[in-house]
């Protein structure tokens, strides 16, 4: 018998545009896994939610008998400072927990666009930032995970010490899987500590070989930074660095970064460093156009930016970010359905880029291009455990990757 | 084993590369956990991946069990043969296939050795990051298979840290690309998954791995404290600090006994030594080596010794990777234990083993990953003396207990296997075993993949293959799972 708090959903409640029939949630991990046993048992559609700032990414909805919330789930189980590891609730938010962490000089570096995003959602899709370059994505940091399941279990994997290969790893499972596996309950990941110092370089650059020649300068350079990025906005490339270590390593690391690159650049400390870097994470996302998430081997930079002139040639002005050191961008298109579908296929097509998917899209876009782009060859193993985890396959449904 | 298999085998790698001589069967008996051994029928040795795809298919057609092997230096059984069944050894398939310096990575075939990867790039360089003690021999599709580790897994990670995309054949034959060559692939992390399955989802074909660029500088410290106690202590302000070296490694006074008897490295007396070191841009290694020093003679070390130049830090390394095998200077016998605590539990646990070596009778050295809490007790023995190598075995199951009870783990890096499975219970519930055992049967649901491994077997006679039901007698409370 499900107890958690229901309500019918209303349009404020809308996954892409679809009204799910009811709201449940649960404010436990036995509530959370009967509510999933139930709606699995009575074949109700249902879509996981925590702070609801992803749920439009995936191909179109079509009914949703169930939004199953985290919203109660809220709870900063752990901070184990001494071993540098933590532990929380799916619900918590991201924010909430790197203020919690930073009592201790921690935090888990992890970038977001989005300030209720919450740990399950980060982990659900795998999403990250500019700070990956050097941390690696969520995957990399998650150590231990809880998740309920639709035959209403509560099962684990991992734990909470760093290193750890007893068993299968459900956590990397969970990684990616956009809920179409379990929900998560709480997650636990190693910790870092917050660095003394930090410091950004900035610089613009008008020519794309020219960038990409200063990005291998200091790609095969001893540099060590902690974000490596460039954003394309207006037709104007900006590099950005991001230092932080000790005070004085800082300080290093910056005069040589500045002394590798051809072009003049700004060093920005303090407040101004925090809006370069919230910049650079939020301007994908500013307005409603489609944003295009997209990987290239690293060292083709300079095609990538022939690339982008093309793509600018059919869409006009486009915004764009990427994790230069592994070839990892976003890409935001303002323009008609048409021609981000255009732009969409332009990139498919390209042989200097892969791992295509449309995040953010209009209904209609979803309807002229597939947001997650052809099945991987070992898509029927993927299948073969959704199957296992989800035999009702009420889990997002239809809507992938999966 | 029917002649017609045999055949195949032979039509698919050729009548050279199938072994059936028990003499030839016999290296392949074991991993390096010598006391697990198991004859299998038959061993082939293929030369490419559409072998390998061939020999899963047949053996997938037949039923017979098959099990992966790279070159055989695992520590938990892993690669343990079963009864009638096939060893794929990969040992062949050893090419490095693309150095792609530009774009920081390499591809080679399973079979090439760890270092091997490191060679290649160095030149130019850069490393490949995981650094198992065996990685002079060790094979890379064994590191996937077992997510290994290393001296300097704290700042770098593992193997699945390291590793871009794999192919690999399924148990049902479909030879398959896992992961991808470039960033954020959609979907659930299957490649996460495969690494550290300990070969019983795939057999790996093919392995992509991310390689870095040496750093700048590098700096290493050897300490000598009287006590663990006060080395720990050492080790948890050095990371309070906010400082994560590259790699913190401690052994005790046997351990540095015995590798002073093997390799010479000419340790300074101590009870406990502490190796710590850090690397990256050279401003940071000078400023935070500067704390590092300063924390160890404030923590009580008497000696600190700074290595000045390379050859005095492999020196210091030497030392310390040589102390498993140097083990046998001192002991007829001895059994590596591997166990994960957090970090602030190292006191404790160490007391526990200290005590329990004294209650066994059974000298135990400690050589250990302190900056991530991963143990390696040595556990000295003579199996001429009736009785201690049970005693032994038992003595290294009861610090697998203090390591689960510290809310640690069963195996940091050497992998459950053969091993461990029967501990598993100790440290996941019946439904998270049986979900591990599920989704290993979504992929393989004939068990022929690497079977008896990593999941826990009830030692009950008359079991029928199928999904985990519990034993009548198991049941009926007569009997348990070990």
């Amino acid at each position: 018998m499900i107890t958690a708090s229901i309500r019918p959903g209303s349009a404020g409640d809308a996954v892409d545009g679809v009204v799910p029939r009811q709201i449940v949630e649960p404010s436990d991990a036995n509530e959370l896994a009967s509510t999933l046993q139930a709606a699995s048992r009575d074949r109700q559609v249902s879509v996981l939610r925590g702070g609801g700032t992803k749920l439009g990414w995936g191909r179109p909805a079509a009914a949703i008998d169930l939004v199953v919330s985290t919203a109660k789930l809220n709870t900063l189980l752990v901070h184990r400072h001494g071993d540098m590891t933590a532990t929380a609730h799916a619900g918590v938010s991201l924010a909430q927990f790197n203020r919690e962490l930073a009592r201790h000089g921690q935090w888990l570096p992890i970038d977001s666009a989005f300030d209720a995003a919450t740990i399950g959602g980060i982990v659900a899709t795998n999403d990250s930032g500019p700070v990956r370059h050097r941390y690696g994505t969520p995957r990399d940091l998650l150590i231990g995970i809880t998740l309920a399941l639709t035959d209403g279990r509560i099962v684990k994997a991992g734990g909470h010490v760093v290193k750890n290969v007893a068993g299968y790893d459900l956590g990397k499972l969970a990684s990616g899987s956009f809920g179409t596996f379990a929900a998560i309950v709480d997650a636990t990941f190693k910790l870092l500590p917050i660095p003394q110092a930090s410091a950004t370089l900035d610089a613009s650059y008008d020519d794309g070989e020219v960038l990409a020649r200063d990005v291998m300068q200091v790609s095969t350079s001893q540099l060590e930074p902690m974000a490596f990025d460039v954003m394309l906005d207006g037709g104007q490339y900006r590099l950005r660095l991001l230092f932080a270590s000790s005070p004085e390593a800082v300080s290093a690391q910056i005069e040589s970064a500045q002394r590798l690159l051809s072009k003049p650049s700004t060093v920005v400390t303090g407040d101004p460093e925090m809006d370069v870097w919230t910049d650079q994470v939020r301007s994908p996302w500013v307005g409603t156009g489609a944003v295009i998430r997209f990987g290239w081997l690293p060292a083709k930079l300079a095609e990538i930016t022939t690339l982008m002139h093309d793509v600018q040639q059919i869409a006009g002005s486009i915004v764009m970010c990427g994790r230069v050191g592994m070839g990892a961008g976003l890409m935001r298109v303002d323009g008609d359905v048409r021609t981000q579908a255009a732009l969409v296929q332009r990139l498919r097509s390209s042989v200097w880029v892969g791992n295509v998917a449309v995040l953010r899209a209009s209904h209609d876009l979803k309807q002229h291009v597939d947001v997650w782009g052809p099945a991987s060859s070992a898509a029927d193993a993927v299948r073969a455990l959704k199957g296992m985890f989800d035999p009702a396959g009420i889990l997002n449904a239809g809507r992938g990757p999966i | 084993m029917d002649e017609r298999l045999v055949e195949e085998f032979r039509r698919i790698s050729g009548p050279e590369n199938v072994l059936r001589e028990p003499i030839k069967l016999m290296t392949y008996e074991c991993d390096a956990l010598p006391h697990l051994r198991q004859m299998p029928a038959l061993v082939v040795l293929p030369g490419s991946a559409a072998e390998v795809q061939a020999i899963v298919r047949l053996c997938a057609k037949e039923g017979v069990p098959f099990v992966a092997r790279g070159h055989g230096t695992g520590l938990s059984g892993g690669a343990l043969p079963v009864p009638g069944g096939v060893v794929i050894g990969l040992a062949r398939l050893n090419r490095v296939l693309d150095v792609d310096i530009p774009n920081r990575r390499v591809t080679v075939e399973p079979g090439v050795t760890n270092l091997e990867i490191t060679k290649q790039v160095a030149p130019y360089g850069y490393y490949y990051a995981p650094d198992p003690s065996s990685q002079q021999v060790c094979s890379i599709g064994g590191n996937v298979a077992e997510n290994s580790g290393g001296a300097h897994c704290l700042k770098y990670g593992f193997t699945v840290h390291h590793i871009l995309a794999v192919e690999a054949v399924l148990p049902n034959g479909d030879l398959v690309q896992i992961g991808s060559p470039l960033p954020d692939a959609p979907g659930p992390d299957l490649l996460g998954l495969i690494v550290g399955s300990e070969g019983t989802l795939a057999v790996v074909t093919k392995v992509i791995v991310r390689i870095l660029r040496k750093p700048e500088s590098v700096q290493t410290l050897l300490a000598a404290f009287n006590s663990i106690r006060e080395a720990g202590a050492a080790v948890s302000d050095i990371i309070g600090a906010g400082i994560i070296p590259a790699a913190v490694e401690m052994m005790d006074a046997v351990a540095i006994r015995a590798a002073e008897a093997a390799v010479h490295p000419n340790f300074p007396p101590a009870d406990t030594i502490l190796i710590v070191e850090l690397d990256g841009p050279s401003s940071e290694v000078r400023e935070l080596f500067a704390v590092v020093e300063d924390t160890c003679r404030r923590a009580g070390a008497t000696t600190v010794e700074v290595a000045p130049d390379d050859t005095q830090r492999a020196r210091i390394w030497k030392g310390r990777k040589a102390a498993f095998a140097a083990m046998g200077r001192v002991s007829p016998n001895y059994y590596v234990q591997d166990g994960v605590v957090p970090r602030t539990k190292l006191p404790e646990v160490l007391g526990r083993i200290a005590a329990l070596s004294q209650r066994s009778g059974l000298p135990i050295g400690n050589v250990f990953h302190a900056g991530d809490g991963n143990l390696h007790p040595l556990i000295c023995y003579d199996e001429r003396i009736p009785g201690q190598a049970t005693l032994a075995e038992e003595v290294a199951g009861e610090i697998l207990t203090y390591c689960v009870e510290a809310g640690g783990s069963i195996t940091g890096e050497h992998g459950v296997g053969a091993d461990k499975k029967d501990y598993m219970p100790r440290m996941f519930s019946d439904d998270d075993l049986d979900v591990m055992q599920r989704l290993r049967d979504a992929i393989d649901p004939r068990r022929l993949c690497n079977p008896g491994k990593v999941l826990p077997t009830p030692r009950l006679c008359g079991e029928v293959p199928g999904p985990y039901r519990q034993h009548p007698v198991e049941a009926a409370g007569l009997a348990d799972r070990f």
